[in-house]
């Protein structure tokens, strides 16, 4: 027997099977018939022994040559059938990509309070702490010691929501300013801004609402500057509206501060050139400010002949409605999620 | 103040300034510029006579006019029933501009040609209130026919209206205000001084006063005065200041308080009971009849001038009606005096009654105005209303005249402001301004002008140079001041919470902390009086809150109502006390988290929410919370918990009663409400670093019967205790009643995680552990297992 060919003709029979093996349990039952104890193949070492001594070597070579050629046919085929098991398990699986995911939208900060977090930083990286105080304040805080006399006509300016005769909600957040100079004793540099809650006896439309978010800025030194107070104003205008833009200051009057100054801002709308929304002026007004009065500073412990110093206050709800063109201040208080979901 | 720029003229140049230049330099040098327009809107009207009057044929309510125009006469249609024949009237001629910005054109009305129109005042943009005349306006009859009509009726002028600051009650008066430009513009100033001719005739009057309230009166009586309608100049002006021109007293009265900002007032002389004027308060509940026709009640403390036996003006505010100026007046007492602010305040304010007058006399007038207003009336009235004026003036003034000099040092101007001003550039403030002042050892000593009240002290000054120099030349700087900027702990606390609930997908809302009083202790979980408004703004926003919940649970109504599906929100408010306000943070939830997915989500419920106090509580250290089934008003009774932490009670829980819920047109909606100050107070300590154990954990499940109303929680509890620290976590992850479980009982299969942190748990050890529980669990809780 010429047992090369024999091992050939094996192997084009098992290529011929394997063709038609489909599972894994086919190709062991193709794998016993081939290769198992009873298979021809392993029938061929009982020939070894009516060899001749020198044959043997070059016969046992070949059986085993065949052997691991049809195990090698058989492997091949059940790494193929492996393969197209995962990819038919996978093929399985398929999704649709384009599918809606689950709604995981974080939620998010009032608008409000973004851009009062936002100033809060700015302040913060030039050094100023922030001063909270209660929104229920007496009289006393509220005016008096800010040079608002009972029957002063700029009492007129902030009418205001009492609960008894020396007790109000308070109408700006400066009594922070007298609470925070009071609490420093006189003696120590003040730099602190105070965001919070205000009220006016207004009737709430468009333009007016009986609560509104301020900050209040205060900074007293011995040597605290208008120029001081000028640059203050426009790092933070610059800062909150962009780069490009400019401020202005007019003489104006609250009785806390002397000198005093309304702040405009370059209207975005139309780079200063006059247009709707700045009534032509080309200026938005945005803050009001000026130099702490002596009588505040006195009042507060402070010596007006050692320390003066600057003030200033924003509305936060104007500055949110500059900034994203928002048309109706009542729009923050509604919390209509359409409208708070949309500042991210 | 509207301010007429033909009168300022009168005072100072305003030559080669036009209107608008005026408004953008007083904005920014002196006060805000709240308006610039024309008096009238009209312009190219021409007077004209009517000729004749027919009515239309085809319409009765129209009459044909012949109107010569001066150059030719025009046939012109006019529905104004008061036309009449001979009349000077204010015609537009095609091309013509009206008020509205209504263009004159030739036209046919009802087949008749009509070439132009005769004028009312409203049609050339006058107020009714100015004028109250609901016809045609006819002119006198010397007016001169084919003239410019606003010429003839001085209405050619522009207004240019400020918004005043209440301090600067001079630039209540056209001299103010020409003091300021003057100022401004570095031009001269021209101020009139009256001169009067009184006649020699007896003047017996006297003026007396009991009260430190009027500290100067002056006061002159007239003789044979003539009422009229004032002159057309002058009408024009009042109008252009907005005050609507009565009779030629009345006008003139107006215009001088206009022109010097001293309010006067004429009394009819003959309706005074004697020739005396006496000052004196009111009693408590006097009556008095103001020119308004409206009977005041008067406090304790009210001026009231008096003729010695009847009130005849409530003091600085108004005139009263029985001593009011008419047409029958023959004589005059006129009277220029002043008020204490303050005083004028409390009475205009308590009978809600802002006059000219009581607007200037709160906020101060010049005292040395005072005479000469009364004089400059007085011209007028002898020129305009043929007034003869009684020889001398009746008064008395106990206005201190001290001079009020305020020393200032330029080093302290340049030091506040933060300016390198020169001692020339104050000095050229100082004269611009008329302030006069000496310079002495260094400092300059100025002597504020009795017209400006307001100017008090250095810092008065300061603004004074600081405006006219124009802050918006000063140097941009920042302060000098050192120091270290930060969040306190507690603020960074607050922003944290706000992150992690933001990630969380809550979204934050602000919402009202006036509230219906009746509301406030809706759902809260301790009722309290509400701090309340001594006169609130209305019923909807009377008291203030006590939760945040009182506006958020409204958040959830409004957006349901809006189609939103899930309302997931939260407010860091306060209980609003008196004398303290803790903060509060509360959540809402309405909703699942992922509405209308195509997989299954799981629904918002009580444990949802309980999820995210847990998620806060783990992700801010906050101390460990434990939940405690409580009955709270408003809210569900079995869905409802008092939060602990400890034995400290720092908020709660719950599901919205239903029956309250549907009372706002809502469902399962779900509050939580936590004293984030308290919290933060226990706040567990920074953590510090522990190796991670080397061993495994092991985990055991134990299936338990237990009584259908025994809490897990109590379970976990009785657990913890047993174990102590060798358990890591325990949590129930399957609840079971119903097949196989008896009646009034329930199986809760909990999970057991030990960890080791020395060796290798051995199983054995654990099965040790796992019967201490089991039996401690029989013990306490009567558990078996399953």
């Amino acid at each position: 027997m010429d047992i090369q060919k024999r091992i050939e003709e094996l192997e084009e029979a098992l290529k011929k099977e394997l063709e038609n093996v489909k599972t894994m349990n086919d190709l062991q039952n193709v794998k016993s018939k081939f290769l198992g104890k009873k298979a021809e193949i392993s029938g061929f070492m009982k020939h070894m022994k009516d060899l001749s001594n020198d044959e043997k070597p070059a016969f046992g070579k070949k059986v085993n040559e065949g052997k691991q050629r049809l195990s090698a046919l058989i492997e091949e085929k059940r790494e193929a059938l492996r393969k197209a098991a995962i990819e038919e398990k996978l093929r399985q699986e398929t999704i649709d990509v384009t599918l809606d995911a689950p709604d995981f939208t974080p939620g998010g900060v009032h608008i409000l309070n973004r851009i009062v977090e936002e100033i809060e930083d700015i302040f913060v990286g030039m050094g100023y702490k922030i001063k909270e105080g209660p929104e229920i304040e007496t009289d006393e805080m509220n005016f008096e010691k800010l040079n608002l006399p009972k029957d002063h006509p700029a009492r007129d300016m902030q009418d205001s929501l009492y609960i008894t005769e020396e007790l109000l909600l308070r109408t700006h957040t400066s009594p922070v300013q007298v609470r925070t100079m009071l609490e420093y004793g006189g003696k120590k540099p003040v730099k602190i801004i105070c965001p919070g809650k205000v009220y006016r006896r207004d009737d709430d439309d468009a333009t007016h609402s009986h609560q509104f978010l301020q900050i209040e800025g205060l900074v007293v030194d011995k040597n605290t500057t208008m120029s001081d107070l000028k640059g203050t104003l426009n790092t933070i205008a610059k800062a909150m509206f962009g780069e490009e833009r400019e401020i202005r200051l007019r003489p104006s009057y609250f009785p806390f501060t002397e000198p005093s100054v309304e702040v405009d801002v370059t209207c975005a709308n139309c780079a200063g050139e006059g247009c709707n929304i700045c009534k032509q002026t080309g200026y938005i007004e945005i803050l009001g400010a000026g130099m702490v009065n002596d009588f505040v500073l006195k009042e507060s412990g402070y010596d007006p002949k050692i320390y003066q110093g600057f003030a200033f206050g924003l509305g936060i709800e104007r500055v949110a409605m500059l900034k994203y063109g928002i048309e109706d201040i009542r729009h923050f208080y509604t919390n209509d999620l359409r409208f708070n979901t949309q500042f991210k | 103040m509207k301010v007429s720029l033909s009168w300022l003229q009168e005072y100072v140049s305003l030559e080669g300034i036009t209107p608008d230049e005026l408004a953008s330099t007083l904005t920014l040098r002196s006060q805000e510029i709240e308006a610039v327009y024309p008096l009238i809107e009209a312009d190219k009207l021409l007077i004209g006579e009517v000729l004749s009057v027919k009515k239309n044929e085809k319409a009765d309510k129209l009459s044909v006019c012949d109107v010569n125009t001066g150059k030719k006469t025009l046939q012109i249609v006019c529905g104004a029933p008061n036309v009449k024949k001979g009349q000077k009237v204010v015609v537009a001629l095609p091309g013509a501009k009206l008020a509205g910005g209504l263009k004159i054109e030739k036209t046919t009305l009802r087949g008749v040609e009509s070439n132009g129109m005769i004028c009312s005042l409203t049609e050339l943009g006058l107020d009714y209130k100015y004028h109250h005349e609901d016809g045609i306006h006819v002119l006198a009859d010397t007016a001169p026919v084919g003239e410019d009509a606003i010429e003839y009726l001085a209405f050619n002028d522009t207004v240019v209206e400020l918004d005043l600051t209440p301090n600067r009650s001079d630039l209540l008066s056209m001299h103010g205000v020409a003091y300021d430009v003057a100022a401004i513009y570095d031009r001269n100033l021209k101020l009139p001084t009256p001169e009067i001719i009184t006649a020699n005739q007896d003047n017996a009057f006297t003026i007396e006063t009991q009260t430190d309230k009027c500290p100067s009166y002056y006061a002159r009586i007239l003789d044979n005065v003539t009422i009229a309608p004032s002159p057309r100049w002058l009408q024009a002006r009042l109008i252009a200041a907005g005050i609507r021109p009565i009779n030629n007293v009345v006008d003139i009265t107006n215009y001088v308080m206009l022109e010097t900002g001293q309010p006067l007032h004429a009394f009819d002389l003959d309706k005074l009971s004697a020739n005396r004027v006496l000052v004196r308060e009111a009693k408590q509940g006097e009556t008095f009849i103001t020119l308004d026709e409206d009977k005041r009640t008067l406090e304790e403390g009210d001026v009231l001038i008096t003729d010695g036996e009847k009130p005849i003006a409530l003091g600085g505010v108004m005139g009263g009606l029985d001593t009011e100026v008419g047409d029958a007046t023959v004589s005059l007492l006129l009277e220029s005096a002043t008020f204490d602010p303050r005083q004028i305040r409390r009475t205009s304010s308590r009978l809600d009654l802002r006059s000219e007058s009581s607007i200037r006399f709160e906020r101060g007038v010049d005292p040395e105005k005072t005479p000469y207003a009364l004089d400059r009336a007085c011209a007028f009235l002898a020129t305009y209303a043929k007034a003869s004026i009684r020889n001398g003036v009746r008064y008395f003034d106990h206005h201190k005249t001290e001079k009020r000099i305020i020393p200032i040092a330029l080093e302290k101007v340049n030091n506040v402001l933060g300016a390198q001003y020169t001692k020339e550039d104050i000095k050229s403030v100082f004269d611009r301004l008329n302030f006069s002042y000496e310079e002495k050892e260094g400092r300059f000593l100025v002597e504020a002008p009795s017209r400006r009240v307001d100017i008090e002290t250095y810092q008065d000054l300061i603004e004074e140079i600081g405006r006219l120099k124009d802050f918006n030349e000063l140097p941009d700087t920042l302060p000098s001041t050192v120091s270290i900027g930060s969040l306190s702990a507690y603020q960074r606390f607050k922003r944290d919470i706000r992150k992690t609930l933001s990630a969380l997908g809550l979204s934050e809302a602000i919402t009202y902390c006036l509230r219906e009083k009746e509301r406030i202790n809706d759902l809260t979980r301790e009722n309290e009086s509400p701090v309340e408004l001594s006169k609130p703004l209305s019923k909807a926003h009377h008291a203030l809150v006590l939760s945040p919940l009182t506006g958020l649970f409204d958040v959830v109504a409004y957006n349901k109502a809006r189609k939103q599906e899930s309302v997931h929100v939260f407010e860091i408010g306060k209980r609003y006390r008196k004398n303290e306000e803790p903060e509060r943070l509360g959540i809402a939830m309405h909703g699942p988290f992922h509405p209308r997915h195509w997989q299954k989500t799981p629904p918002t419920n009580f444990f949802t929410l309980k999820g995210v106090v847990e998620a806060l509580q783990k992700g801010l250290r906050l101390p460990r919370l434990s939940y405690e089934k409580a009955t709270l008003e408003n809210y569900h009774p079995h869905q409802s918990a008092v939060v602990k932490a400890g034995d400290t009670t720092v908020g709660h829980i719950g599901k919205v009663h239903p029956e309250y819920a549907e009372g706002y047109d809502v469902e399962d909606v779900y509050l939580a409400e936590l004293a984030i100050d308290k919290l933060f107070e226990m706040r567990q300590k920074a953590p510090t670093y522990r190796a991670v154990s080397k061993y495994p954990g092991i985990s055991r499940d134990l299936a338990l019967v237990v009584d259908e109303d025994l809490a897990a929680g109590e379970l976990q509890k009785t657990v913890e205790r047993t174990l102590e620290d060798k358990l890591k976590e325990s949590r129930v992850f399957d609840v079971y009643t119903g097949k196989n479980i008896e009646e009034g009982k329930k199986s809760l299969a909990i999970r057991l995680v030990f960890e080791a942190r020395e060796e290798t748990l051995q199983s054995k050890e654990i099965d040790c552990e796992i019967d201490r529980v089991i039996k401690a669990l029989k013990e306490t809780h009567n558990a078996r297992l399953r």
